[in-house]
């Protein structure tokens, strides 16, 4: 019973009188209708008084009118009940309007409220084809118009502040679902997998002036990708924010409001607050408007955290946002398709449109190596989740063509600034010619550079195919951009993916340090010294294309056995060069004829044999000591590699040097200084040379 | 002409030249290397192409442009939809043009080399600004897209058999709306919100009337970033925009110019004609180069252009669009209309409103059919402009790279 009194408490007072609305009272109360001048009155819109059933009652006696007038011809005498009714509708919208009523409070007031304005609604589209006094007509529209700047007003309310409890409801009011859409099975915006950054070749280069073995680690942990803890932001985001009943209440108010004709207003309203809510959601996860010419201007290290809001802010708005914003339309205009679709698509454009933008921007930047991944990033989320949502959006009709094209347009400027990064990492192998070479042979810094940078590029294997092959796909560009120095010779190749355009990228980045670093090896003036270092580097290599999958892939099991032959050959090179010299002094050539005579104690008078092979140990000594000190402080880091070369020496070494010692040793055991001679037992240089290629960390303990 | 001439003077003299140069000293070591350079140029004809695409170039311009000034009547008027978008299609045409002469079939060396060197930069430069003009123009269609939703509100209000207090009523917020929409574009970036005045509702004792009750809506920077302003973007672009002067005002400088005064030109005039951010001081003049033929059409236009700007300019109006002047000047009719409206409005009044609304409704159409193509044209404008940007820097690149042979 309590509701039928929401419209009759009202006591008529002098002070409220003051606090009129100008807007309402309008110019209304100068003229009007013979029967019913005093209608837009003030006070006598106050003091008019309904209940619920007079209002019940009217209504029903105006149904009634509108049932006959619709089947009978036009009747020139409109019925009491007409004006009644607008008469209530007059004082529903007056208590409104002073905050006497509020909409919202209780759902039954509201619908009886929406039932009368549909009701003069009606009445005022059958009056119009009415041949009446046009006073009526006149009244009716007015009274409707009031009503409908005042659900306007309030739509208007609901959505400049979704989250504001002003019109509280019982939550049985309404059969609408909750629009916490972040919750449950929707889907999260996925993060952005590989989101770690990776330094220029130049930085490279600076830190190697430091000192060269701090190089050891440079750059070579390979970059673990980090997830992002920006990602946990969305978690609890309810979007938009409307409560069930607000979401009740505003498709009662749109479904009034298109009904009177009034749709357009609605949709100016939805359109601007929602594209307001837009903007404010995107700002609250760090997005914001940046111009072209300023994303241009940017420092990468800044432009770099932007694209990572960027990503996120993409993936969270097409994920999130749009299908909030997709539900609410569908609860708020649930038959008016065409309405949604409308209002969706002028929200995705501009926000997308607004998207691209930044991402367009971030391409007009000097394109260098390290830009290369965040680059990359970009195009999976345009890849990945716009241009899906775009094809799969049927409420996108309308501008689905026009984003699919710009989406499409910003892919091919991702694609094209690739390949011009590509470019530049050949550039930079190709032109990174540094005099002073890496001390002691080690790997140099452009090695580890390349081989991570490479081994990183194939976290983003399928992307970069997709984008390398659109760019050679496009003719316009095959011929521009592309770098003849490889020609396609893969198919040799077995267990190798034929066509892979990046298989081919990375070949000739490898060849292009495998020149660079052959020239590199020239700056060394020993040719052992050059042989090591072209086996760390190689060794470093194959390492690391043997250690990642994907890499090895794209190269092939042949390339690495042609490297590592390739490596077979140096390591030849380095034995002939240094140890042969060592073989040299152990050569019993010149002793072979008169071993018999050396050997014996009784042959005391000859001494020359003797003196050589004191001779002979001596520049034994001599030769292995300076190979020691030199070689103890070469690199060479790969472990597996160290003692292979150990082995390898020690093999060509210590057996020789053993049978030499066996033989000739006693022949000096009654010199003096017999120490001077024979140094070494075999055991130790087994133990020397395991100290070799140590970088100078193990000093011999004497 | 004069160029040719000197070439035949040139080449006039050279067997002399040539003779001497085996045994002689540097100075004429150095005549022989110019002697070469005409050789080079000459040897093929190129040159004598390349002097006619550039004068062709030069006429093309003039004759876009003056077509365009030439344009008064519908569908193509000056300054409304129509102009514009025949504006904007003249603007790709003289950019596809530009290309062609500068870049194909010429060596990346070329272009490289003084004065080009320091001119293609600075263009490439006043693309990167143009891009942020163009995204700036694009959201103003999207704000008159929002007039064009109010003047729609206005027709369904008015377009009818009987108008009443009712009708009036709502014709009389929507244009007020559409006024206030208007008038305050500049500083809102773009936004107006709802059929307005709802700011004021629910404020006992609130003494806003209709007229003044659309409070003007502080948009969050969605569009364009917050400090940006249309007029400074203009400016630099203009403002380090000189003719080519001397033996270089033949050359390929020249063609350079014509495109960067094309550029400038284009954007200052879509500037001007839609909602955009931030336009104070926008009429100021950037220098036109006088006495050249190509420009003089362009010249006449921007002249005629900064007039109308004058004229409005203190006014704060969307735009010199010609809808929105003709829109604004009908909205503040049927305001005051509405304004002294007393029902039954009499016979002559309505049929006046009639034909106000009619030629609303026009508007209208035309806004409906045209603003979507126009925001596809700035877009196009915008990718265009990429495009020739990267072409450009590619062709820099490669001449960069030809020149230090790696060692």
């Amino acid at each position: 019973m309590e509701k039928s009194f929401s419209f009759s408490s009202y006591h008529f007072s002098a002070a409220s009188q003051k606090q009129r609305d100008k807007d309402l009272e309008s110019s209304s109360s100068i003229r009007g209708g013979p029967q019913w001048k005093s209608a837009g009155g003030e006070e006598e819109l106050a003091a008019f008084f309904h209940d619920h059933d007079t209002i019940l009652q009217v209504s029903e006696e105006v149904d009634g009118f509108l049932e006959t007038s619709a089947t009978t011809p036009p009747l020139l005498h409109v019925p009491d009940c007409v004006h009644r009714l607008t008469k209530i509708l007059d004082s529903m919208v007056y208590r409104y309007n002073t905050g006497k009523s509020k909409l919202g409070k209780d759902a039954e007031d509201d619908d009886l409220f929406l039932a009368v304005v549909d009701r003069i609604s009606k009445i005022s589209a059958i009056l119009s084809t009415f041949p009446c006094d046009p006073s009526v007509l006149d009244k009716t529209t007015f009274s409707l118009e009031k009503a409908m700047s005042f659900l306007e007003k309030h739509l208007c309310t609901i959505l400049q502040d979704p989250k504001s409890s002003t019109t509280t409801t019982t939550p049985t009011s309404s059969n609408h679902g909750s629009f916490r859409s972040g919750s449950g099975s929707e889907s999260k915006p996925k993060p952005p997998k590989k989101s770690s950054s990776f330094g220029s070749l130049t930085q490279v280069h600076d830190a190697a002036l430091c000192s060269p073995f701090d190089l050891v680690n440079l750059s070579d942990p390979p970059i673990i990708p980090t997830l992002s803890s920006h990602q946990d932001q969305d978690q609890d985001t309810s979007f938009p924010a409307f409560s069930p009943e607000k979401v009740s209440l505003m498709n009662k108010i749109a479904s009034a409001m298109i009904a009177a004709g009034y749709q357009t207003e609605c949709c100016v309203a939805f359109a601007s607050f929602r594209r307001i809510a837009f903007k404010t959601a995107l700002q609250e996860f760090g997005y914001v408007s940046v111009g072209m010419e300023e994303i241009h201007k940017m420092q990468w290290e800044m432009l770099e955290g932007e694209i990572a809001t960027w990503n996120n802010a993409v993936r969270h708005c097409i994920t999130v946002l749009f299908n909030g914003e997709k539900k609410l339309y569908a609860s708020v205009f649930p038959n008016q398709q065409s309405i949604s679709q409308n209002l969706l698509s002028d929200l995705a454009r501009a926000v997308i449109i607004h998207f691209l933008n930044f991402a367009q921007g971030v391409v007009l930047t000097l394109l260098t190596v390290e830009k290369l991944f965040k680059f990359l990033d970009m195009y999976e989320t345009l890849r990945d989740v716009v241009e899906i949502a775009i094809a799969d959006g049927s409420y996108l009709e309308r501008c689905r063509k026009e984003l699919a094209h710009e989406i499409a347009t910003t892919k091919l400027r991702i694609a094209e600034a690739t390949m011009a990064m590509f470019r530049d990492l050949e550039n930079s192998v190709k032109g990174d010619n540094d005099r002073v070479p890496v001390p002691n042979g080690a790997i140099h810094p452009l090695t580890r550079y390349v081989m991570n940078y490479l081994e990183y590029a194939c976290e983003y294997k399928d992307t970069l195919e997709q984008v390398l092959r659109q760019c050679l796909h496009d003719d316009y560009h095959s011929c521009r951009y592309y770098s003849p120095i490889r020609k396609i010779e893969l198919e040799e190749d077995d267990g190798t993916p034929k066509n892979s355009a990046l298989a081919i990228q990375l070949m000739t980045i490898m060849d292009l340090l495998s020149l660079n670093l052959e020239y590199k090896a020239m700056l060394y003036k020993d040719f052992a010294l050059r042989s090591v270092f072209l086996m760390n580097n190689g060794r470093y290599i194959v390492q690391k294309v043997k250690g990642c999958k994907d890499l090895h892939q794209c190269m092939g099991d042949n390339w690495c056995r042609k490297r590592q032959s390739g490596l077979k050959l140096h390591h030849k090179d380095y034995r002939t060069e240094t140890w042969s010299k060592v073989l040299n002094c152990l050569s019993t050539d010149g002793l072979q004829g008169n071993t018999s005579s050396v050997l014996s104690p009784r042959a005391n008078k000859d001494k020359k044999p003797k003196q050589e092979v004191k001779d002979k140990f001596k520049r034994f000594n001599s030769t292995f000591e300076d190979i020691y000190k030199t070689q103890s402080s070469w690199v060479v880091s790969d472990e597996q590699l160290k003692s292979e070369l150990r082995a390898s020496i020690a093999a060509l070494v210590i057996p020789a040097y053993r049978s030499f010692y066996g033989r000739f040793k006693h022949h000096l055991n009654s010199s003096r200084h017999v120490d001077k001679y024979i140094k070494y037992h075999p055991e130790d240089i087994e133990a020397l040379i395991e100290e070799l290629f140590d970088g100078g960390t193990s000093k011999r303990k004497s | 002409m004069m160029i040719r001439v000197m070439i035949a003077q040139q080449k006039k003299k050279m067997p002399a030249t040539t003779e001497n140069n085996h045994n002689q000293g540097s100075f004429l070591g150095r005549i022989s290397i110019r002697r070469n350079q005409v050789m080079s140029m000459s040897m093929d004809g190129s040159h004598d192409t390349e002097c006619e695409e550039m004068e062709l170039f030069q006429r093309h311009v003039a004759e876009r442009f003056a077509e365009l000034l030439s344009c008064t009547d519908e569908p193509e008027a000056f300054m409304s939809i129509g102009w514009l978008r025949k504006l904007l299609d003249e603007f790709l045409c003289c950019e596809a043009e530009f290309k062609a002469v500068l870049l194909m079939g010429r060596d990346p060396f070329q272009i490289a080399k003084p004065p080009l060197d320091k001119l293609l930069p600075e263009l490439l430069d006043r693309i990167i600004k143009s891009l942020d003009v163009c995204n700036a123009v694009s959201f103003g269609i999207d704000s008159l897209r929002n007039i064009q939703r109010l003047a729609e509100i206005v027709l369904s209000a008015l377009d009818q058999t009987l108008i009443g207090d009712g009708q009036v009523r709502r014709a009389k917020k929507a244009l007020s709306a559409l006024l206030s929409a208007m008038l305050h574009e500049d500083k809102d970036g773009g936004i107006t919100k709802g059929t307005e005045r709802s700011r004021s509702f629910g404020r006992r004792g609130n003494k806003d009337k209709d007229r003044s009750a659309a409070a003007p809506f502080r948009s969050l920077s969605w569009t364009m970033p917050k400090n940006w302003s249309a007029a400074k973007q203009i400016h630099a672009m203009s403002s380090n925009l000189a003719a080519p002067r001397g033996n270089e005002s033949s050359g390929l400088a020249l063609p350079v110019f014509i495109m960067n005064t094309v550029l400038v030109f284009v954007l200052w005039t879509l500037v001007a004609a839609l909602p955009c951010q931030e336009r104070n001081g926008l009429g100021t003049h950037f220098q036109m180069p006088r006495n050249l033929s190509w420009a003089q059409p362009i010249t006449a236009l921007q002249e005629r252009i900064s007039e109308e700007w004058k004229k409005k300019e203190k006014k704060g109006t969307v735009g010199l669009l010609e809808e929105m002047q003709k829109m604004e000047k009908i909205a503040q009719w049927l305001l005051d209309f509405a304004d002294s409206f007393q029902f039954p409005a009499e016979a002559d009044k309505l049929e006046e409103v009639k034909a106000q609304v009619e030629e609303l409704a026009d508007i209208c159409r035309k806004m409906e059919e045209g603003l979507e193509p126009l925001q596809l044209q700035i877009r196009e404008v915008f990718h265009r402009v990429v495009r020739t940007r990267t072409e450009f820097l590619h062709v820099l690149d490669q001449a960069a790279k030809l020149n230090i042979p790696t060692s």
